[in-house]
């Protein structure tokens, strides 16, 4: 990949034009996920669970969630599997190369609504990525918040993201449990989906808000169990993944029913998508 | 109504002839048969035509292929492509511009988005009348005259026309091109006429008001006619690329053989299309194509009602008309009524 020197045309203000973001850091986490450390052109403040429109010339664009925490800077962390030619593509940066992105777009988590409130983190393999931005802005106020709790579920072992941080975030007050699907030989952790989690759990259902990212399939067990534990839907959140080519609200790819997830999401509380049929 | 004025059948050519020397002019011409929107050359061409064309005039405001941006990849730059020149559409019907004004709502919500906005301004829209044929039910849907969203509109009498003006550029182009006279009562009377006669004419009807819609379709997320016409259904996309109010589309990029330029264009895009809601990895989250047509009836007459202030329905006919397994709009739409009447 070539390096991308010049700032783009300052006189630039379509909706769709993207600016270079420079690489810093290119490390694999897995055999399918790589993490980037990129530096925007200008200083970015996003709110955790936002999304960036990622791109490569001839290769197109992706939404890809915000893995770093609310800053104010210039630094932003990607996490990115590959998945189809365009993530291909950015596995093969280095530092030093260019990414081009717009955003940040849509909705996020209500931070400042969740102060005071037991968290309850429940994350489905990729959907760590976005909630590690919840997680490290929360950690990083780790005194205006009650309990976390992170529950999360993987197919393997080798599938686990952020292994050094998890540790990190442990030391820090965070109540952490992992499950696989698939153990190898050697794995002496939890064995099953991630609400088998859920079941010995003990949730103050007065102060806790659950926060859900995963695929589809887990969203509707997760919800089953929160309910036994009488969670009421306005104080339970999830990011939903959809097809987007826009950003704005325009290209259509993203409704769901009258929302769009890229304007009204990714971030809803399950009382505001409980009645759209496609949603879960 | 703007004002109102009667113009004769010279004054109108004089005023497509001036107009063909300011504006790229588009209009209906006659195309195997068929009233179809082209680009015009020569006054001969245009055929106005009371008949609705099989496609909308929306490629004039909303290309199937728009180039969004240029990338620079040897210098790193990118630079935004807003292609707008002056031009002028003749001969929408009242339906079409209903649509243009939906799809002038649509682009400016929230971040407008430059490329249509630049070209709808540049663009003068004349409409002409109509007569429905079978397909068509705008009159159930209040889209069967229309007030605003023209510079002109021509209604055909048998000396002339009778012109009302919407905009001070309409206006501006009647001066200039045409040796308009105040209308008479008389004429007002004749227009009133013409309107009624044209509501009666109507065989195809909704058998509910238009501010019913929303809350009918929400009741029939469940309805066995999705499962119905999901098994016709071939999932080609004609209605969407055939609506004058259908805008997805998908963003894609090219790149030259030498690698040193690309370009990131936007396509037409339909949500009956099988991909239009698959991600990455392989999840679609409106795999059968009963849901994808659920989708799309809803985004007609529900899902879109509140954000845009109206229906995304103007009963054009032109998604039943053109549907190769005759999937019908209205048809769908009247039992759907009929389910939530007899619950």
């Amino acid at each position: 990949m070539k390096s991308y020197a010049r700032q783009r045309n300052a006189e630039a203000a379509s909706p769709y034009t993207p600016v270079p973001a420079r690489v810093e850091e290119a490390v694999k986490l897995t055999d399918r996920e790589m993490f980037f450390v990129l530096t925007m052109p200008a200083p970015i403040d996003h709110t955790p669970g936002q999304f960036l429109m990622v791109g490569l010339p001839g290769y197109g664009e992706a939404p890809i969630s915000i893995s770093s925490p609310r800053c104010g800077t210039r630094r932003v962390e990607l996490c990115i599997r590959e998945v189809g030619n365009l993530t291909r593509a950015i596995h093969r940066l280095g530092q030093g190369d260019i990414l081009w992105v717009r955003g940040p777009f849509g909705r996020g988590f209500p931070v400042d609504e969740m102060e005071r409130k037991d968290i309850l983190f429940v994350a489905g393999g990729i959907g760590l990525v976005p909630m590690r931005s919840l997680i490290k802005t929360m950690l990083n106020k780790r005194r205006s918040f009650g309990r976390l709790t992170l529950l999360y579920g993987v197919k393997s072992p080798d599938e686990i993201l952020f292994k050094e941080e998890l540790k990190e975030w442990k030391r820090a007050g965070m109540d952490i449990r992992i499950t696989v699907d698939r153990p190898h030989p050697g794995w002496d952790g939890n064995v099953g989906v991630v609400t088998t989690l859920i079941g010995p759990l003990r949730v103050d259902d007065s102060k806790t808000v659950a926060v859900l990212v995963g695929p589809p399939v887990m969203y509707k067990y997760v919800i089953l169990s929160l309910g036994n534990k009488k969670l009421r839907g306005t104080e339970i959140y999830l990011s939903l993944e959809r097809r987007m080519k826009c950003g704005l609200g325009k290209c259509g790819h993203c409704q769901i029913n009258s929302a769009y997830a890229c304007q009204e999401g990714p971030v809803f509380s399950l009382a505001d998508i409980r009645h759209l049929n496609e949603a879960i | 109504m703007g004002t109102m004025e009667i113009i004769t059948r010279k004054d109108f050519r004089r005023l497509v002839e001036g107009l063909l020397g300011d504006y790229t002019l588009y209009g209906p011409v006659e195309k195997e048969g068929f009233p179809a929107f082209a680009r015009i050359e020569r006054f001969s061409q245009l055929r106005l035509s009371r008949t609705p064309t099989h496609l909308s005039a929306k490629e004039f405001l909303f290309p199937p292929r728009e180039t969004l941006l240029r990338f620079d990849l040897k210098n790193g730059d990118v630079r935004e492509v807003v292609d707008a020149q002056n031009q002028a559409i003749i001969g929408l019907h009242p339906c079409d511009i209903h649509a243009v004004n939906l799809l002038d709502r649509v682009f400016s919500y929230g971040t407008p988005d430059r490329n249509y906005l630049a070209r709808r301004k540049r663009t003068v829209i004349i409409g002409t009348e109509c007569t429905p044929d079978e397909y068509c039910f705008c009159s159930s849907l209040h889209t069967m005259t229309v007030d605003r969203g023209f510079d002109l509109f021509l209604h055909e009498t048998e000396r002339g026309f009778i012109v009302r003006t919407g905009t001070k550029r309409g206006r501006r182009l009647l001066e200039r091109y045409t040796s308009a006279t105040k209308a008479e009562k008389a004429d007002l009377e004749r227009l009133e006429r013409m309107v009624e006669r044209k509501e009666k004419m109507f065989r195809t009807r909704l058998d509910a008001e238009p501010s019913q819609l929303p809350l009918i379709y929400r009741g029939a997320d469940s309805s066995p006619v999705w499962d119905r016409i999901g098994r016709v259904c071939y999932g080609c996309g004609s209605c969407n690329h055939v609506c004058p109010t259908c805008y997805c589309f998908d963003v894609k990029d090219d790149i030259t053989l030498d690698l040193e330029d690309a370009t990131r264009y936007r396509v037409w895009d339909g949500c009956t299309l099988e991909d239009f809601a698959k991600v990455a990895g392989g999840h679609n989250f409106r795999k059968a194509r009963s849901a994808r047509l659920r989708h799309r009836f809803n985004r007609k007459f529900r899902y879109l009602a509140d954000r845009f202030k109206g229906l995304f329905c103007v009963g054009c006919g032109r998604c039943s008309r053109t549907c190769l397994v005759r999937i019908n709009i209205s048809e769908v739409t009247n039992e759907i009524i009929r389910e939530t009447k007899e619950r």
